[in-house]
C-alpha cells in the first residue's frame, strides 16, 4: 500500500467519484429496500432481480430500439414500478391475507422464491451473455488536475435528483404522508380512511422502480445478465442494516459511505478485499451499534 | 337512526365466536356505553362494527345503511370515526400533520381542510401552540386530545370510543370525559366501551352490559345506575 498516492488529486478524485457512483447505486437500491422494510416489514431478497430487469429494460430501449438513454432510464423505472405493484398485489398481498399473523417470515421465503424464478427466467429468455453499452455519454470534464467522465456525472446527477424527489414526495405529498402514517401506526391510519393495501402496493412499486432505475442507470458499469443483481442486493442490504432498519436517509448515507470505502479499499488493496471489508463493517457495526449507525434510540419494529 | 347492531356473531376464528348474537342500538346524538368484564367482547364488538372483523351472522346498520361488508378504511367516509384503544397518534409526525391525516379523505379540498383545522385549533388552543411539535413528544393527555381532535376533522356523525381513559393518570381522566361530554353537546352519536364504569355512566344516556359475548342488561342511565352494584358484583 502506497498511501502517498492519496495526495495525488487526480487519483483522489478518481477514486472518490468511483466511490460515489458505487454509493449512488447502493443508495438507490437501499432506499427502496429500506422503504419496503420500514412500511411492510418485508425484507425483499428479490430486490437484485428488479435491478436486473431494469438493466435489461435499459438495454432493450437504448440498444435494441436505439432510443436515447433518458428514455431508457424512464422506461426502466416505470416498467419496474408497474411490475413491482403487480408482484405485490398478486403474490405478497395474497400471502398477507392468507397467512395471517406470521406472514412477514413467509414473505421472506416468498421473496427468495421471486429471486430464483426471475433469475432463471432471465437465463432462459436472455441467456448468460452480458448485454450492456460501453458508455451512454462520451467525453470527460477536465477541471485543472481533476478529470471526471460526463457519464459518471450524469449517474451522480440522476441519482441525486431521484433521491431528492423521493424525499420531497415522502415529506410533502399527501400520499407520502399517508405512507409515513401507515409505517408508524397502520391500524390508526386505516381508521382515518387510508387504504393500507394500496399503500403497501404503491410502496413496493416505488422500491421496485428505484431498483429498476439503478439497473438502467448503471448499465455501462454493470451490463445486464441474469445474476447482475446479486452484488447490489447484498451490498444494499448491508447498507440498510448499517443505516438502521427502516431508516431511509440512514440507508442512503450508509450507501454513500460504503461506496467510498469500497472504492478506496479496491484501489489500495486487491479488489477481492472490498467484500471482506463490507462484511467486516456490518459485523463491527452490529456489535457496537446493534440498531444501526443512524438510528434514533427507539426500535419500534422488533 | 344512529347505529344498529343486529344479532351479531363474530370472532377471530370461525370455530370460536367471541360475540354470540349481540343486539345494540346507539341512538342519534346520544352517548351509548357498553360495560362488561374482561373477555365480554366489548372491544371485539367495536372492531366488528368498524370492519376489522367480518361477522358470521347478523347485520350492522348506520343510518339505515348496511355497513358490515365495508372495510375499516371506508368507515370514515360513511361518517363513522373510531378512537383505538391505547396510543394512536403518529409519533414522528407533527401535530398538524396528524390533524391533516385526520382529514385524509378530504385531501383534495384545501378550503375544507383549512376550515376543519381552524375549528379544531379554536377548540384545542394547546394543539395550535404545539402544531409544529412532533406528536410523540406531547404528554399523554395532549396526545389523547390530539387523537380526539383528529377524530372530528371530517365532521363524522358517529364516533366509536374504545377505552378512552385507559392508561392516563387520574388528573387527566376528568379532562378526557369533559371532552367527550363536549362531543355529546355537539350532538355526535357516541358508542363507547369503557372499564371506568362510574365515569362513563356519568355521561351516558343509555347503557348496555355484555357478558360472554351476549347482551346481559340494558337500560337508560338512571335505571342502570340503580342496578349497577348488582351488575358489577356479577363480574367478580
Amino acid at each position: 500500500m502506497d498511501f502517498s498516492l492519496l495526495l495525488d488529486p487526480y487519483i483522489l478524485t478518481e477514486v472518490l467519484v468511483q466511490g460515489f457512483v458505487r454509493g449512488a447505486m447502493y443508495a438507490l437500491m437501499a432506499a427502496g429496500l429500506s422503504l419496503i422494510f420500514g412500511i411492510m416489514g418485508v425484507k425483499n431478497f428479490g430486490h437484485g432481480e428488479l435491478f436486473m430487469l431494469g438493466a435489461y429494460a435499459m438495454f432493450f430501449v437504448t440498444v435494441v430500439l436505439g432510443w436515447p438513454w433518458p428514455v431508457g432510464i424512464a422506461v426502466a423505472a416505470v416498467a419496474l414500478f408497474i411490475f413491482g405493484m403487480l408482484l405485490e398485489r398478486t403474490l405478497i398481498d395474497t400471502l398477507r391475507r392468507k397467512a395471517g399473523r406470521d406472514w412477514v417470515l413467509d414473505a421472506f421465503i416468498l421473496t427468495i422464491g421471486i429471486l430464483v424464478v426471475l433469475q432463471n427466467l432471465a437465463l432462459i429468455l436472455f441467456g448468460t451473455s452480458r448485454r450492456g453499452v460501453t458508455s451512454l455519454i462520451d467525453g470527460v470534464l477536465v477541471w485543472g488536475p481533476v478529470i471526471v467522465s460526463y457519464e459518471r456525472l450524469m449517474i451522480l446527477g440522476v441519482a441525486s435528483l431521484v433521491g431528492l424527489s423521493l424525499w420531497a414526495f415522502i415529506r410533502f405529498s399527501s400520499l407520502g404522508k399517508a405512507i409515513r402514517a401507515a409505517s408508524q401506526n397502520p391500524e390508526a391510519a386505516q381508521t382515518l380512511g387510508i387504504d393500507i393495501r394500496l399503500i403497501y402496493t404503491v410502496t413496493f412499486g416505488i422500491g421496485a422502480a428505484l431498483a429498476g432505475l439503478a439497473g438502467g442507470l448503471l448499465i455501462s458499469i454493470y451490463p445486464a445478465h441474469p445474476t447482475v443483481g446479486f452484488e447490489p442486493v447484498i451490498k444494499s442490504l448491508a447498507c440498510v442494516i448499517l443505516g438502521g432498519l427502516g431508516n431511509v436517509p440512514g440507508a442512503i448515507l450508509a450507501a454513500l459511505l460504503l461506496g467510498v470505502i469500497e472504492a478506496y479499499s479496491a484501489f489500495f488493496m486487491s479488489a477481492g478485499w472490498q467484500n471482506v471489508i463490507t462484511a467486516g463493517l456490518v459485523v463491527l457495526i452490529l456489535i457496537v451499534r446493534p440498531s444501526g449507525l443512524f438510528s434514533s434510540s427507539k426500535v419500534e419494529r422488533a | 337512526m344512529g347505529l344498529e347492531v343486529k344479532n351479531i356473531v363474530a370472532g377471530y376464528t370461525r370455530e370460536v365466536p367471541i360475540l354470540n348474537g349481540v343486539n345494540l342500538t346507539a341512538q342519534d346524538g346520544r352517548v351509548t356505553v357498553i360495560l362488561g368484564p374482561n373477555g365480554a367482547g366489548k372491544s371485539t364488538l367495536l372492531k366488528t362494527i368498524y370492519g376489522y372483523l367480518t361477522p358470521q351472522e347478523g347485520e350492522v346498520l348506520h343510518d339505515g345503511k348496511r355497513i358490515q361488508d365495508l372495510k375499516p378504511n371506508q368507515m370514515l367516509g360513511e361518517g363513522i370515526a373510531y378512537l383505538l384503544q391505547g396510543h394512536s397518534v403518529f409519533p414522528r409526525m407533527t401535530v398538524e400533520e396528524n390533524l391533516e391525516l385526520g382529514g385524509w379523505i378530504m385531501r383534495g379540498d384545501q378550503k375544507r381542510m383549512q376550515t376543519a383545522l381552524d375549528f379544531v385549533y379554536a377548540r384545542f388552543p394547546r394543539l395550535r401552540e404545539k402544531r409544529s411539535f412532533l406528536a410523540g413528544i406531547l404528554s399523554g393527555g395532549e396526545q389523547r386530545m390530539l387523537e380526539i381532535a383528529r377524530l372530528t376533522m371530517t365532521g363524522p356523525r358517529t364516533i366509536l370510543l374504545d377505552e378512552p381513559s385507559v392508561g392516563l393518570m387520574p388528573s387527566l381522566v376528568d379532562e378526557v370525559y369533559e371532552e367527550i361530554s363536549k362531543l355529546k353537546d355537539e350532538r355526535y352519536t357516541i358508542l363507547m366501551v369503557d372499564q371506568n364504569v362510574r365515569k362513563s355512566m356519568s355521561i351516558a344516556d343509555y347503557v348496555y352490559a355484555l357478558a360472554l359475548g351476549e347482551n346481559r342488561y340494558e337500560g337508560p342511565r338512571e335505571e342502570m345506575e340503580k342496578k349497577l352494584d348488582d351488575i358489577v358484583r356479577e363480574w367478580i
